[in-house]
């Protein structure tokens, strides 16, 4: 283990960690709740498209719900509605707690939330009613990502004044994946939405850019903010440093570099020079880097203490998610392999991987940052451990099914679109049971996403019986470094 | 690396080489093309369109139409989509010029469009295709955009553009005709003005094997 001291997340005492705590509290709060609102009404949307996928005649020859627009509702409302608010929430609490500075002028940041909702609201709104811009991850229209912007430069304003005010020190693995994050959303987000949907440059040069865009909002974006939360939960709860500063080094590196070029592995063969498919094959393929590194870093920092798991759902949920990112980048890196990518290109494995990523990976660290952090913040604890118990498997369930039917389905898929021998029609036959099942995956995650939004309404509503014990998912073992309980 | 500058230029170099890359060098070198001088015709390669068929990009973009059609033909040895006669050539960025939003398209859930105009130029066809898939594939999993038609009862004179050739259940009942709104007047221009069967010099057709 190494004994560089920034691989010791702080050293605060809990009367400092509880006046930290409460100085974030209402923006935090803020966040968090819309974001839950968000991910139930996506997700109920991705049920919905999943459903047309299979019978189209459902909900058939109405313009709000066409496929169309159902489906970019959902991936959108999950980006900009859910993902992306909790991300802030959990760079906001890390903020204050890894720089150790009080959250001054808070109501700025309260105002920014709920600008940045509005602006989603009319995002989605706007999508229903025909102004979709369809650009992938960027579907917003235009009057809506003005809304946006706005409320992301107040965040990262603030950001900016409490990095500098922060206390002495070494900077601590998740401060760099804070940095990288919330520097990064801005520029790719002002980038894309200038030269893609504001004044749109040429379309002959659009690819490149919305290629860069919806490969740098996963891996600049969301996943620097989960790590950023990885690497500060797991030795936070199991009271033990993470094993490598030089493995969190190489982690870091790579995946700025490499997540930054990757984008493009998605238009092997495209209307784009050859050279930028190239270069996003090389570093495609070079995302197992980060993948390995984060796994060994944390998995030896968690050997022989994977016990906890068993009673905090915020480390089981977090360990789950970091082992989903672990597979989504390697499947990134397989995907990317021409040879690969010419049978699996169009088919559905790219909703199986979108799949992966966006709820398998990010959403589970965020889903247990949300169960470490607002119990400290409210000073309550969750309500039911059943209803906890019970998100966890049937997001899990749902996430595993999800996947597992859509790269299935997708490969019988791509093959059939690859064989010149076997006609189109063939091809959406054979994928046929597969999107069947992928539909009864979204119906698990809906109720994953609805025992969620009950567990967070009833900490928020204080509906937990007075005297009942803490809810840990099973009895508790071992003692972490700090109690569970504010 | 326990230094803010440090670290704050390392995600500079690294973002930026990217954005470098990926954003400013497209803006500057592909972001200005020209068509160019067809001499059989005397025309322009890739052609002019017509005003409603540049009309027709936003309803394409507005119903999603990208979530499920691709716009794109890949060459040998990274498909087989010449093979499959999806198009003659493969898609180059000039192909693009004329499109406010490259619709390249993430998914083959239906098939490919790059071409529609040339294997189809039956504008009341393709009306009837909008508006009721079934009725022209019966195994497509295509939805209606019944939404984009007006039924109404005929008044008069039967309108000129009533939707002409349906049958089945689909079909409207005596009296009453299916009239295309502007924007599916709209959509179908765009999708006839689909045809990328014109030379280019940098996207050669490839000879038989």
């Amino acid at each position: 283990m190494s004994n560089d001291q920034s691989s010791q997340p702080d050293t605060l005492t809990s009367a400092e960690r509880a006046t930290l705590d409460a100085s974030v509290a209402a923006p935090v709060i803020l966040f968090f709740g819309t974001a839950i609102f968000w991910l139930l009404f996506g997700s109920v949307f991705e049920l919905i498209s999943a459903i047309k996928l299979v019978w189209p005649c459902f909900l058939d020859g109405c313009g709000i719900f066409t496929y169309g627009r159902t489906s970019v509702v959902s991936i959108n409302a999950l980006a900009y509605g859910w993902a992306t608010p909790a991300a802030i929430g959990i760079g906001l609490w890390l903020t204050a707690r890894l720089c150790r500075v009080q959250l001054a002028r808070y109501k700025s940041l309260v105002a920014a939330g709920i600008i940045w909702n509005i602006g989603t609201f009319v995002g989605v709104a706007g999508i229903l009613i025909g102004d979709n811009t369809s650009i992938s991850h960027l579907n917003f229209p235009g009057y809506s990502t003005h809304i946006l912007l706005l409320a992301f430069l107040i965040i990262a304003a603030w950001a900016i004044v409490t990095f500098n005010q922060r206390k002495a020190g070494p900077l601590y693995v998740s401060q760099w994946f804070l940095v990288a994050g919330l520097f990064s959303f801005p520029w790719l987000f002002a980038t894309a939405s200038q030269l893609l949907v504001w004044k749109p440059v040429q379309a002959s040069a659009q690819p490149a850019i919305a290629a860069w865009f919806a490969g740098g909002f996963f891996n600049l974006w969301l996943a620097p903010m989960g790590l950023a939360a990885a690497f500060y939960l797991i030795p936070k709860t199991i009271g033990r440093a993470v094993n490598s500063h030089h493995l969190s080094l190489l982690a870091f590196w790579s995946l700025l570099l490499f997540g930054a070029w990757s984008g493009t592995s998605r238009l092997i063969g495209g209307p784009l020079p050859a050279w930028m498919a190239s270069v996003g094959v090389a570093a495609g393929v070079m995302m197992i880097i980060p993948a390995i590194a984060v796994a060994i870093n944390l998995h030896f920092t968690l050997d022989g203490h994977y016990g906890p798991m068993s009673w905090s759902p915020a480390l089981r949920f977090t360990i789950t998610g970091v082992s989903m990112l672990v597979f989504t980048w390697t499947f990134t890196a397989i995907n990317s392999i021409p040879l690969v990518n010419s049978v699996t290109n169009f088919s559905d494995i790219t909703r199986g991987l979108n799949l992966l990523g966006y709820y398998g990976s990010f959403s589970m660290i965020a889903f247990g940052a949300i169960y470490y952090i607002l119990p400290r913040l409210t000073g309550k604890e969750w309500p039911s451990s059943c209803l906890i118990s019970w998100h966890f498997w049937l997001a899990t369930t749902g996430v595993l099914l999800g996947v597992s039917v859509l790269v299935l389905g997708g490969l019988i898929q791509g093959y059939a679109l690859q064989d010149i021998g076997v006609t189109f029609r063939s091809s959406m036959e054979f994928v046929f049971p597969f999107r069947f099942l992928a539909a009864l995956a979204a119906v698990l995650i809906v109720g994953a996403n609805l025992a969620f939004a009950l567990v967070f309404a009833g900490l928020h509503w204080s509906l937990r019986r007075p005297g009942t014990a803490p809810a840990f998912i099973a009895v508790r073992e071992e003692n972490s470094q700090e109690p569970v309980a504010v | 690396m326990n230094k803010l500058t440090l670290l704050f230029t390392g995600i500079l170099l690294t973002f930026g080489s990217a954005w470098v890359g990926l954003v400013a060098y497209p803006v500057a070198n592909l972001g200005h093309m020209q068509p160019l001088p067809n001499e059989e015709t005397g025309g322009v390669n890739p052609p002019t369109v017509s005003g409603l068929a540049i009309a027709g990009q936003k309803v394409y973009a507005a119903n999603g139409c990208m979530e499920c059609h691709t716009q794109q033909v890949r060459p040998d040895p990274f498909s087989t989509d010449i093979a499959k006669q999806l198009g003659k050539r493969q898609t180059v960025p000039r192909d693009e010029i004329r499109e406010h939003t490259p619709f390249l398209g993430e998914y083959r859930i239906g098939q490919d469009l790059s071409n529609y105009g040339a294997r189809q130029t039956d504008v009341a066809a393709t009306h009837r295709h909008l508006y009721a898939p079934k009725s022209v594939t019966p195994w497509s999993n295509m939805p209606s955009y019944s939404y984009l038609y007006e039924y109404r009862k005929i008044v008069g004179q039967p309108s000129a553009h009533a939707v002409q050739g349906l049958t089945g259940s689909r079909a409207p009942k005596p009296g009453y005709e299916i009239v295309p709104t502007q924007q599916a007047e709209a959509l179908v221009a765009y999708l006839l003005s689909l045809n990328q069967n014109y030379p280019l010099p940098e996207s050669p057709e490839p000879t038989a094997k």
